[in-house]
């Protein structure tokens, strides 16, 4: 079981952060930036339309949120924040989660809790307080051309992430 | 109403996590901020203007911070706020007691709803201030400036990061000799959620 992306858009669906964690990329040619920044976008557009698909369907009084999008050769579990910020986390369809084989729902629910510790501990930790962040003024890809953007490179959030996601059972 | 006392309680609960700093020194750093700025400025206006575009990117940054602890918290803010009244009791009673440690109050509702007060007994800011009196001699009337307008740009900033297009303003001040601080929260509209420039159909 692996996880195999983690992707952070904002409100406007612009990527703030991406990494592709998967091993299975060595067997493929490695795609083309373009390519990956249109499946980027098309995850986004996915969520933002289900969000609005979800808002209707919910009965009245219960908080609507979706949790994850399963298909057959993956799960994508999502985390949005009422400011807009959107996490999702691209995983395989049988997570390990260590000693107890239980059922989905608490695997689901595990997922929740640690892309929301993601958002607490990490991102807001490590971005949002360092100095030269600038909401809106993010890049992602490292060819930075334009000087004067934030890099998320100058913060420790892609350390701290390994370093937290590593110690996850679901993980490997 | 119970969600009043429960947005006093949870705002209580999160200053007591929240690392904190020295009063003083927090307020003497502001103190010469606003100096410098009046120095750099001249015009009261200015830099009231300028005060505001401080607070929000303050207020930009400080929802976000808000949000995660308060969702750690457990209180599940998307259930909680269905109207402005909701926003201004959480905006109170939580954000403000949650960064700052101060207790303030929501009132005076107007009748459409749409706009609310939030009063400061005291504010921290102003701990060692005096605004100069009139100068007879012409010069800057620093009797406009308004020193705490950081608070207004940080809650526009902060809101509209969750869709809530604001306006604030300071109406009482208690450096001009009124009884208590005021700030007076307009809501000029409700912003949809829409997908950025990269998503426009062509």
């Amino acid at each position: 079981m692996t996880v195999h992306a983690f992707h952070i858009f904002d409100r406007k669906g612009k990527t703030l952060f991406t990494k592709r964690y998967s091993s299975i990329v060595k067997n493929q040619p490695v795609q083309d930036a373009e390519l990956l920044s249109e499946q980027r976008k098309l995850i986004f557009g996915m969520l933002f339309s289900l969000r609005e698909l979800v808002g209707s369907l919910t009965p009245e009084g219960e908080s609507p949120a979706l949790h994850s999008v399963r298909t057959g050769a993956g799960t994508l579990h999502c985390y949005e924040t009422i400011s807009g910020l959107r996490m999702a986390l691209y995983t395989n369809n049988n997570p390990n989660m260590g000693s107890n084989a239980r059922n989905l729902d608490t695997s689901k629910t595990s997922f929740q809790n640690a892309l929301k510790h993601i958002y607490s501990e990490l991102w807001v930790d490590c971005v949002v307080r360092s100095p030269l962040y600038r909401p809106g003024d993010i890049q992602v890809d490292g060819n930075g051309n334009d000087v004067g953007r934030f890099d998320i490179r100058s913060t420790n959030f892609e350390k701290k992430l390994d370093a937290y996601l590593a110690s996850m059972p679901w993980f490997r | 109403m119970s969600s009043k006392s429960q947005a006093a309680q949870a705002g209580q609960a999160l200053w007591a996590k929240m690392p904190k700093a020295n009063a003083e020194l927090f307020a003497l750093t502001y103190g010469s901020l606003v100096t410098e700025l009046v120095r750099d400025y001249e015009d009261p206006i200015e830099v009231n203007a300028q005060l505001d575009r401080i607070g929000h990117s303050i207020g930009v940054r400080c929802v976000d911070e808000f949000l995660s602890k308060a969702d750690v918290a457990g209180m599940g803010l998307t259930t909680q706020c269905q109207n402005l009244r909701d926003t201004a009791e959480v905006v109170a009673k939580m954000g403000f007691k949650m960064f700052l440690g101060i207790q303030a109050e929501v009132g005076a509702f107007s009748q459409d709803q749409r706009c609310f007060s939030i009063y400061l007994q005291d504010n921290p800011l102003s701990t060692f201030v005096e605004l100069p009196e009139d100068d007879p001699s012409g010069g800057e009337d620093l009797r406009r400036l308004k020193y705490s307008n950081l608070y207004c740009g940080v809650i526009r900033g902060a809101l509209e990061q969750v869709n809530l297009k604001v306006d604030c303003n300071i109406v009482r001040d208690t450096l001009k000799g009124d009884e208590l601080n005021e700030i007076r929260v307009e809501l000029k509209e409700v912003l949809a959620d829409g997908a950025g420039d990269d998503y426009k159909e062509e």
